[in-house]
């Protein structure tokens, strides 16, 4: 049984368009998850729902076995990290730290032991007499965790956690933020529209389109075998071609396209003769010069270099070929030149089916 | 612009307020301790010693601190829903809160004679459902004062307020309630300590509004004198400018430690703010 449980969630601001309509969610204990999408897609309205800022038009939230959906924010525990720090000017550190145990009637004298504690895992020992407009940026998200994980909360939600902070400190942060998630064995869900940095800190991540989850996995699996057009485009495929299936045995696929025969490893749940779009990274197909009368492999095809761009270890190519233009990365030197005739081969373990988006 | 002469913006300013309220004050202030060709505090000394004087001068504070308080308890929660609602509806709220400060102080008074005088509206309305048979004596009273300018300064306690409310980051109370703090405990802890600059704002300008107020008081309040309506009869009916000039100073002196103590007021509650 899942720790968390959205079941057929409605959510709508104002009465007017549901921003999630009979979502789902399930989350296991201890597991950091991930929701990632573009603006609008419903994520941070997921995470607020689930904090309780948010009321449901309908569906229901179990946390526990227990339903959920009707109790109010203060009395959920959960710990919620917001995209500004959302730190209260008028205390110092210390009573910043200290309100969510103030709240809960815990005495005066473990108050004062609980608060170094924490400030002393977010490496922020000493600060507690300073003002939180005193702080540089990292260290008032780093006292907004330390405020939310001192009242033990049952659940922690990030909001953009990082997003307020430079590309170095963020980086930083991030492998914090996991450190702390995994040394207390919290149950964490994790707003963010940067995929790098919610795949590397991520148990699992669910790419989020229009109030929909399109791929709950985790991230390696996500990164390798996208399931649909709008996932794979998302996490950086650029390459999108036209096939349809001839034969699935073995796990093997047969591929046609444009007269054209392909392989590919079954990888996610497709029919024979339905099309679907095959998408393959840049960086994983092969290529090579155009060499008259030469034995073509499999999975190649014939191609003139259209357009060379430099990238600074590699050139990016796009390649016109009879299924399109292709974009590959390679780093021969010299390199190749505009018009030149290229063989690209297609490896069958990258070339991945997905839904047409 | 050469930092140098930045300065110089303010001299107009500088010279219209020194030529027209410091060196006026300092006329008045100084001729308080001058009597009879030499310096001296007798003034002082018999005012604060007469119980018709004294008696005034705690009516008025009285009376300031009673419309201070009011204005916020009615203005905090009015201010703290219109801070929250969207542009258009927040601007159509602080029109109607600033609406009444186009009506002349006279009018305004004129009509609350009209309402609580002893044959006026509410009286009638008292005696028509029966609750009274006698009419209440509502006007000349220092209540018939604090209404009349509770009505006066009201705006300007909640436009004060929804000036600093706006800028509260909703997600601090977000954030309270996530740390288990009831929506009523996240208002008190959160949005009241922030509201602290606002509130001592409008607060002063209601204090010291109410201290220096003379058309109110002397419509609404008939025989019961305040600082302002003294002065005035001390002044121009009795010619008596010595004695107005020790009234002048002791409401200088007032409004100057009322703001001392407002600030220590807004420290002590909000150290940061």
């Amino acid at each position: 049984m899942s720790l968390i449980s959205l079941e057929d969630v409605t959510v709508a601001y104002d009465n007017k368009i549901n921003i999630l309509e009979k979502f789902n969610l399930n989350v296991e204990k201890g597991k950091l998850i991930s929701l990632l999408g573009p603006s609008g897609c419903g994520k941070t309205t997921t995470l607020r729902l689930i904090a309780g800022f948010l009321e449901a038009k309908a569906g229901k939230f179990t946390f526990k076995d227990k339903n959920y959906t009707n109790i109010p924010v203060y009395r959920r525990n959960f710990g919620f990290v917001f995209q500004n720090y959302a730190l209260f000017p008028h205390l110092n550190v210390f009573e910043n730290v200290a309100f969510g145990l103030k709240q809960r009637k815990v005495p005066k004298s473990e108050i004062r032991k609980r608060v170094p504690e924490m400030l002393e895992l977010v490496d922020l020992n000493g600060f507690e007499d300073r003002f939180v407009t005193e702080l540089s940026g990292g260290q008032r998200q780093r006292v907004a965790i330390a405020r939310a994980l001192v009242i033990n909360p049952d659940l922690l939600l990030f909001d953009e956690p990082l997003s307020n902070l430079d590309a170095n400190l963020r980086i930083a942060m991030r492998v914090e933020i996991r450190r702390i998630q995994q040394e207390l064995g919290i149950t964490s869900i994790y707003v963010s529209h940067d995929q790098e940095e919610c795949f590397s800190i991520s148990d699992e991540v669910a790419i989020m389109n229009k109030g929909v989850i399109e791929q709950l996995d985790s991230p390696s699996v996500i990164y390798k075998y996208p399931k649909t057009e709008f996932v794979a485009r998302f996490i950086g495929f650029t390459n999108f071609i036209d096939f349809e299936v001839e034969s699935s045995e073995n796990g093997k696929l047969l591929l046609n396209s444009n007269h054209s025969k392909f392989r590919a490893l079954k990888t996610n749940d497709v029919k024979v003769n339905k099309s679907y779009k095959g998408v393959i990274r840049p960086e994983s197909i092969k290529m090579k010069s155009y060499i008259e009368n030469e034995k073509q492999s499999e999975n190649s095809i014939k191609g003139s270099i259209k357009i060379s761009t430099f990238l600074g270890g590699l050139h990016q190519y796009v390649v016109n070929t009879e299924l399109g233009e292709i974009t590959v990365n390679s780093d021969r030197e010299p390199p190749y030149d505009a018009g030149e005739n290229v063989i690209l081969s297609l490896p069958e373990d990258k070339l991945v089916l997905v839904e047409k988006g | 612009m050469n930092k140098k002469y930045f300065y110089l913006l303010l001299l107009p300013c500088f010279l219209f307020l020194l030529i027209f309220m410091v060196i006026p004050i300092l006329v008045t202030t100084l001729s308080s301790f001058y009597l009879d060709g030499r310096i001296t505090l007798e003034g002082y000394r018999s005012f604060l010693t007469d119980h018709y004087f004294l008696n005034i001068l705690f009516r008025t504070l009285r009376i300031s601190l009673l419309t201070t308080t009011i204005c916020i308890i009615l203005g905090f929660p009015v201010a703290y829903y219109v801070s929250k609602l969207n542009v258009k509806l927040k601007f159509i709220f602080i029109a109607a809160a600033v609406f009444p400060l186009l009506i002349s102080p006279v009018v305004r008074s004129f009509s609350w004679m009209a309402i609580l005088g002893r044959e006026g509206i509410f009286n009638t309305l008292l005696k028509k459902i029966g609750i009274i048979n006698e009419p209440i004596q509502f006007l000349y009273t220092e209540l018939a004062i604090v209404i009349g300018l509770v009505h006066l300064f009201l705006p300007l306690m909640i436009i004060a307020l929804i000036g600093v409310m706006e800028n509260i980051d909703y997600d601090l109370v977000k954030a309270a309630q996530s740390l288990g703090a009831s929506r009523f405990t996240s208002f008190i802890k959160i949005v009241f300590p922030l509201s602290v600059p606002g509130l001592v704002v409008g607060s002063v300008l209601v204090f010291v509004g109410s201290l220096t107020a003379y058309t109110t008081p002397q419509l609404l309040g008939g025989s019961r004198r305040v600082m302002s309506t003294l002065l005035y009869q001390q002044s121009l009916t009795l010619n008596n400018w010595y004695t107005a000039s020790i009234i002048a100073t002791i409401m200088i002196v007032a409004t100057f430690i009322i703001i001392g103590i407002m600030n220590k007021i807004a420290q002590k509650l909000n150290p940061k703010g």
